[in-house]
């Protein structure tokens, strides 16, 4: 007997059969991606990725056509997930934005998000910019995080990881190139940006370094090889994306104290003061994604994604405005800040009653309110490390940006009702969008310049080496 | 008697100083220390244990008690000694090579320790060789490691290892915990005892060592 091995998501499956077979009979209809060509093998929207005994062989990419191969021995494919992602956050707010002096032809900036890939073009002389393009990161059928994916290479499918960024992002500037009607080659420049593990997948190192402590990244990048800037990473779970992000704000630019965070799974923060810069990250985990949460899912149609108090009851929104499915990131802050000013929950996060439903299908139970503690506590405790660290407190910041798509769909009065930001600082928060795009499309235009020493003098804490962090954790964790 | 309860509820809620108040005054009052051990602060962990295990209580709770228990027992210390009161049993309990999360172990030490068990704790990013020489030099039957991160169970495999090699194997249990690591992985490893939480893993190292 053979074995197959369907990796879809998080989920694997192990399927035993006789060799040869034909692959889609083994994935059967549920698994089957769609076939618009009738499973003809012209279309190649079937296409997966693959490793194994295949006929015909992978492709240079790594992928076979689901309709067409046939498997003669042990195999794995990668199928891709369902559940995709609605609204990729593309925008974001350029502030300086003019023709380069003596710039010339078209530059690209790109973003390797660990979940999306956005590429978008500038037209460098004349300082026009073409509409962003995006696409799922392939990576994500391996792995949803980093340290999955950093596993992944670990156990040798480093070189599929880099194929399959590869393939993406090249897919994506074609596709932008052509609709300015340029050649590839024509670009005179790109820039790439992205956390520290995406540069090490897409550069095809080993991230083997990033894998265990001390978490020394052996390549910061901040060098261009042949046409294309990768700019530098401040250490290994604070990269690049964190870099050009802080550049979009321009908190480095003015002389102002202030914040900048990026709601992710690694939750990075930066603070600035008097021409220093701090960063680290908090590891806050996958739970304002939904993941980890009982009910929690993506912002897909059907999501929760809006929650408030109404003449004492709790009302709800959902994506699409359909019957609720889930809740996503923005609804979870949204409802556990209603049910903490109804004191359904207590301040330290107890729930007397069992768990809280919305409707039949979707509630909020007592593991996910802890859950969400240790993830809101990390992020929080992450800042007041910083600030204390720096001399500061919260009322002293000037400004917090807030980088991230998650930010722009987030209800700040609730993100501080819950202890995710200080109060004091909704009203002196700007929601960035994308932000590591529209820094990449800044470096395109040249370099740092007058931020450049505060940048390059960055100091990247460990957290864990911090001893304050833990009782500001614990502290974080509970509701004021 | 009155006193016990107020020296457990005092620690319960985490209110060290109240604690450190209570005590003398107990063993003025004649209550011998481990009577004050016992019925007061092991009981009111159990308690705290039981809670936290049903999700009454998190994190931050457990941990300010268990600061008020270490409290209360460090000021019993030289009366036990005096008294000649032995701990139930020795563990020796670490965060794994490669890893650095320690509020989990800390959790899973203090808990060990409110069922009078003494902790050997090497700290975190500790070498599978340190775990076993450390569980022969101060004589423990129980190693217990914590790991967090995907990237580094596969290092309590080593630990495993380790143990075969050292010829203990037989005399030790090995315990693990940690957000990975679960039932299978355990028994994929050859790992003795898994637990999900804090409070069930004292209670499993209290039967162990009994
Ligand atoms: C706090 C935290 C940190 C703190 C750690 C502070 C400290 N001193 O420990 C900081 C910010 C420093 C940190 C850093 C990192 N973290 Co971190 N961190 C977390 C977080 C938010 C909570 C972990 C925690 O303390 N939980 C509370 C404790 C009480 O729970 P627990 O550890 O699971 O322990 C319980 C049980 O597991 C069990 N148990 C534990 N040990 C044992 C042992 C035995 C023997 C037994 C029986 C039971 C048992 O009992 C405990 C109590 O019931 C999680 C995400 C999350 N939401 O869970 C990420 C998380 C663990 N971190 C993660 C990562 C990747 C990192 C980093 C590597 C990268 C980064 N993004 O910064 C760094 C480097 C860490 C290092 N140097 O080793 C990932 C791991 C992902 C993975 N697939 O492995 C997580 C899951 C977040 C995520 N999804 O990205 N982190």
């Amino acid at each position: 007997m053979s074995e197959l091995t369907v990796h879809q998501g998080r989920q694997v499956r192990k399927l035993a059969f006789r060799a040869p077979a034909e692959l889609s009979e083994l994935l059967g209809e549920e698994l089957m991606p769609e076939t618009p060509c009738g499973g003809n093998g012209t279309c190649g929207k079937c296409a997966v990725y693959a490793t194994g005994a295949f006929s015909p062989e992978p492709d240079e990419a790594g992928r076979v056509l689901a309709c067409q191969a046939v498997v003669t021995g042990d195999g794995e494919v990668y199928l891709p997930s369902r559940r995709s992602v609605r609204q990729i956050q593309t925008d974001g707010i350029l502030e300086a934005w003019a023709p380069v002096p003596g710039g010339r032809g078209w530059g690209a900036a790109v973003d390797i998000g660990t979940t999306t890939v956005v590429v978008r073009l500038a037209d460098l002389e004349r300082g026009v910019l073409a509409p962003p393009l995006c696409a799922e990161n392939p990576q994500r059928m391996l792995s949803a995080d980093v340290i999955g994916r950093i596993q992944a290479a670990g156990e040798g499918k480093g070189p599929i990881l880099r194929r399959m960024i590869r393939e993406t992002v090249g897919h994506l500037l074609d596709e932008a190139c052509q609709a300015v009607g340029i050649g590839r080659d024509d670009l005179a420049r790109t820039v790439i940006t992205g956390n520290t593990t995406m540069l090490y997948l897409y550069t095809g190192r080993d991230p083997e370094p990033l894998s265990h402590a001390p978490f020394r990244a052996d390549c910061l990048f901040g060098y261009e090889e042949a046409d294309v800037w990768y700019p530098p990473c401040f250490g290994a779970f604070v990269g690049a994306d964190i870099y050009t992000a802080i550049r979009a704000s321009g908190m480095c630019r003015r002389s102002e104290t202030a914040l900048l965070i990026d709601l992710g799974t690694n939750g990075e923060i930066a603070l600035v003061h008097e021409g220093r810069l701090l960063c680290c990250s908090t590891a806050a985990g996958p739970a304002f994604e939904g993941s980890s949460i009982r009910c929690g899912g993506v912002s897909t149609e059907g999501a929760v994604d809006h929650v408030s108090v109404e003449n004492g009851a709790i009302t709800f929104t959902t994506i699409g405005g359909g019957p609720a499915q889930c809740i996503c990131g923005s609804g979870l802050i949204d409802l556990l800040a209603c049910l903490l000013a109804e004191e359904i929950v207590d301040e330290t996060g107890a729930m007397e009653e069992g768990p809280y439903r919305l409707t039949d299908e979707v509630a909020l139970y007592q593991e996910d309110v802890r859950q969400l503690q240790l993830a809101k506590g990390a992020i929080r405790a992450g800042m007041e490390t910083l600030l204390l660290r720096a001399g500061l407190t919260a009322g002293q910041v000037d400004a917090l940006y807030v980088a991230g798509g998650f930010g722009t769909v987030l209800d700040l009065e609730n993100a501080a009702a819950i202890g995710l930001i200080p109060a004091e600082l909704v009203s002196r928060t700007h929601v960035l969008g994308n932000a590591a795009l529209t820094g990449a499309l800044l470096e395109l235009l040249g370099p740092a310049g007058r931020e450049e020493p505060i940048l390059t003098n960055a100091q990247c804490l460990n957290l864990s080496e911090c001893k304050e962090f833990t009782d500001l954790f614990l502290e974080a964790m509970l509701f004021d | 008697m009155s006193i016990l309860q107020d020296i457990s509820q005092a620690m319960q809620k985490g209110k060290a100083k109240q604690v450190k108040q209570l005590i003398p005054q107990a063993l003025e009052e004649g209550v011998s220390a481990n009577q004050i051990l016992e019925e007061a602060l092991l009981a009111g962990m159990s308690e705290v244990g039981k809670r936290f295990r049903d999700n009454e209580i998190f994190v931050p709770e457990v941990l300010v008690a268990a600061r008020a228990m270490n409290m209360g027992t460090e000021l019993l210390k030289p009366y036990l000694q005096q008294a000649g009161v032995e701990p139930k049993g020795k563990a020796v309990i670490g965060t794994v090579k490669g890893d650095l999360h320690d509020i989990g172990k800390n959790l899973v030490r203090m808990m060990m320790e409110g069922k009078g068990i003494e902790m050997i704790d090497l700290g975190v990013d500790v070498e599978p060789q340190t775990f076993i020489q450390s569980a022969i030099d101060n004589d423990c039957k129980l190693i217990c490691c914590s790991a967090l991160l995907t990237t580094t169970m596969n290092v309590i495999g080593d630990v495993v290892e380790c143990a075969k090699q050292a010829g203990i194997r037989d005399k030790v249990k090995i315990m693990i915990g940690g957000a990975p690591i679960n039932q299978q992985f355990c028994d994929t490893v050859g790992a003795d005892v898994y637990t999900p939480d804090a409070a069930t893993a004292a209670e499993a190292a209290a039967s162990l060592l009994a």
